[in-house]
C-alpha cells in the first residue's frame, strides 16, 4: 500500500483558500501517482496480448475482460457476487468488533486477564486465516457461516490485540482524572477506555480487514457457492481467463476502495481528532 | 476544625529494578482548615506528589491516616478535585464536555450541565472556546480547562499537582494570579504541590516544607501577605522577601541560582 497516496499531508487548518487549493492539488497529484503504474500495466496489456497473439486460455485480451465486466454489470451478476462477498465481510467484521473490542479492553485493564490469554492470542495469530477453514466447514458446514467465521477470526485477533495496546497507552493521569471525577467501572469503559483506545482500535480494524479480505477469498473458493472467490475459482474449470482476471481486478479494486475511502479516512480522522494525545501523553 | 488531617503518613514501596524497599514518605503530619490555601514544597524526590496522590486516593499509604472531614479516605472521589501537571484533559472531548464530565458522572441532566459548564467557562476566561478540543489550545488554556473541570463539580477540596510546571514562565504568572482571583471568589480548600518557592509563597496562606527522604515536615510557615495579591505587590512586600530567603536556605538553594 503506498503511504503517500493514503495519507495526504496534514496541515493545521487555515482560512486561506490558497492553502486549500494547494492541498487539493497535492491530493490530485498523489492520486495520479497512485494510478500511474496501473495505467502503464493496462496499456502494456492492451498492446502486448494482441501483438504476441496470446491464447485466451493463457491470458485474456483487455476487450474480452471488458466485455465480461459490462455484461456482468448489466445483468447484475457481478453485483450479486460483490454483495455476497461484502455482506460476509460486513457480518464477520461487525461480530469481531462487537466481541473483540470489549475483550481487548478487558485485556488492557487487567494484567491477570491479559497474562492468561496472551499466549493463546499469540498462538492464534500464527494460525489466523485459512488454516481455520477445515474446522470452520466442519463446524458450520459449507456456506456463509464458515466464511463469516474466517473473516471474524482475522479481524477479531487484530482488534483484540490493538485494543489492548490502545488501553495500555492511555496515560495514568487521564485514568486518575476520570476516577477522581466520579467515573465508575461502567462509565470508565464507555467514556475513557473505548474512546481512549479508539485510534488504536481503528488501526487494528484496518489491519484485520486486510487479513480478512484475503481470507475471505480463500474461504469462498473452498466453502461456498457464491461470492467473488467462488466465481474466480469456478472460472478455472471452463478456462475462462477473462472471468478470472476480472474477479482478481474486482477483488483488488474493492479492497483499495474500502481501504482508501472508508478505513484510511476513519483512521486519519480518529487520530487527528485525538491529536493532543501524542503530545500530552508522552 | 480542620477539613483535612494527615497524621504520621508513611509510604514505602519496592523499587522495581533493585527490589529494595524505598521510603518515599517518612512521617508526615499536617492539618488544613477549611478554606485555606496550602502549598507543599520540598527538594525533588521528597515525596510531595506522593502525599498528594495519597490524599487524592490514587495510591494507598503504607501507614498513618488521612481524614477528610473526619472520614478516612478510601480511593479517589469527586469530593477531591485534582488538577494535574500534564492537564489530563480528555482529548476526544470538547472543552465544554471536559468541564461537564464530573457533572455527567454525577447524573446531572444535560441542560443543567451546560448551564454550569458555561458559568465556569466564563469564570476561567475560556468563553468562545467551548467547542474547541484540547489539542487546539495552548498549554495555559488547557490548564484553565483543567481548573474549570474541577471547579464545575464544587469539590470539598482542590488538589493541585505542580499545575503550572509545564507552562511557560510568562503565562504561568498570569495563571497564578487568575487562579488566586478564582480562589478568592469560591474559597475552596486547596492543597497545592510545587517546587517553585515564589509560587508557593504567592499563592498560599501557609507553606509546608518537607525535608528530603525519608521526608517529614521540616517547617510550616504562615504567609502574612494581604489578599488580593498581585505579583507586582508581592515582589515588593518585605514579608515575601524574608520568607523567600528563609525557604531558599531551608531547601539549600542559593538565592540567585533559582529564579522563577
Amino acid at each position: 500500500m503506498t503511504g503517500i497516496a493514503l495519507r495526504p499531508s496534514r496541515e493545521p487548518l487555515s482560512d486561506s483558500g490558497r492553502r486549500q487549493l494547494a492541498r487539493r492539488r497535492a491530493r490530485l497529484s498523489s492520486a495520479a501517482w497512485f494510478l500511474s503504474p496501473f495505467v502503464v500495466l493496462v496499456a502494456l496489456w492492451a498492446v502486448l496480448v494482441p501483438a504476441l497473439d496470446v491464447s485466451p486460455r493463457t491470458f485474456p485480451s483487455l476487450a474480452s475482460v471488458w466485455a465480461v465486466f459490462t455484461s456482468g454489470v448489466t445483468d447484475g451478476s457481478l453485483w450479486t457476487q460483490v454483495f455476497a462477498s461484502l455482506a460476509r465481510v460486513g457480518a464477520g467484521t461487525g461480530l469481531a468488533i462487537a466481541i473483540g473490542v470489549p475483550f481487548g479492553i478487558l485485556m488492557g485493564i487487567s494484567r491477570g486477564v491479559s497474562g492468561f490469554f496472551s499466549p493463546l492470542l499469540r498462538f492464534s495469530v500464527a494460525l489466523a486465516g485459512i488454516a481455520w477453514i477445515p474446522l470452520a466447514t466442519l463446524w458450520l458446514g459449507y456456506g456463509t457461516g464458515a466464511v463469516v467465521f474466517i473473516v471474524f477470526n482475522a479481524v477479531f485477533f487484530a482488534v483484540v490485540y490493538t485494543t489492548m495496546l490502545g488501553v495500555r497507552q492511555i496515560s495514568t493521569s487521564l485514568l486518575r482524572a476520570a476516577r477522581s471525577l466520579g467515573a465508575g467501572p461502567g462509565r470508565m469503559f464507555v467514556e475513557i477506555y473505548l474512546p481512549g483506545a479508539a485510534p488504536s482500535i481503528v488501526t487494528g480494524l484496518r489491519m484485520g480487514m486486510g487479513f480478512a479480505w484475503r481470507g475471505l477469498i480463500a474461504a469462498e473458493i473452498i466453502a461456498t457457492s457464491s461470492g467473488l472467490g467462488y466465481t474466480l475459482f469456478l472460472a478455472r474449470q471452463y478456462y475462462e481467463t477473462d472471468v478470472i482476471i476480472l474477479m482478481m481486478i474486482t477483488i483488488g479494486v474493492l479492497w483499495l476502495l474500502m481501504d482508501r475511502f472508508l478505513l484510511a479516512p476513519l483512521e486519519r480522522r480518529t487520530v487527528e481528532r485525538w491529536g493532543a494525545r501524542r503530545q500530552v501523553g508522552t | 476544625m480542620s477539613l483535612l488531617s494527615v497524621e504520621n503518613l508513611n509510604q514505602v514501596y519496592t523499587d522495581a529494578y533493585t527490589h529494595e524497599e524505598m521510603t518515599a514518605v517518612g512521617n508526615v503530619s499536617f492539618d488544613i482548615p477549611e478554606g485555606q490555601f496550602i502549598s507543599l514544597i520540598g527538594p525533588s524526590g521528597c515525596g510531595k506528589t506522593t502525599v498528594l496522590n495519597i490524599v487524592a486516593g490514587f495510591i494507598r499509604a503504607s501507614g498513618g491516616s488521612v481524614m477528610l472531614a473526619g472520614k478516612p479516605i478510601s480511593g479517589p472521589g469527586p469530593d477531591r478535585g485534582v488538577v494535574f501537571q500534564d492537564f489530563a484533559l480528555f482529548p476526544w472531548k470538547s472543552v465544554e464536555a471536559n468541564i461537564a464530565f464530573g457533572l455527567k458522572m454525577r447524573g446531572v441532566d444535560k441542560a443543567e450541565r451546560k448551564r454550569r459548564a458555561r458559568e465556569v467557562i466564563e469564570l476561567v476566561g475560556l468563553s468562545g472556546f467551548e467547542a474547541k478540543y484540547p489539542h487546539e489550545l495552548s498549554g495555559g488554556m488547557r490548564q484553565r480547562v483543567g481548573v474549570a473541570r474541577v471547579l464545575a463539580t464544587e469539590p470539598t477540596m482542590m488538589l493541585m499537582d505542580e499545575p503550572f510546571a509545564s507552562i511557560d514562565a510568562q503565562t504561568r504568572r498570569v495563571l497564578q494570579q487568575e487562579v488566586l482571583r478564582i480562589w478568592e471568589q469560591e474559597r475552596p480548600t486547596v492543597l497545592f504541590v510545587t517546587h517553585d518557592v515564589d509560587e508557593a509563597i504567592f499563592m498560599s496562606d501557609r507553606v509546608i516544607v518537607l525535608s528530603s527522604r525519608p521526608s517529614a515536615v521540616q517547617a510550616d510557615i504562615e504567609i502574612p501577605i494581604p489578599r488580593p495579591r498581585t505579583w507586582s505587590d508581592v515582589y515588593a512586600d518585605p514579608a515575601f522577601v524574608r520568607i523567600r530567603r528563609e525557604l531558599m536556605a531551608m531547601l539549600g538553594v542559593d538565592d540567585d541560582e533559582k529564579g522563577s
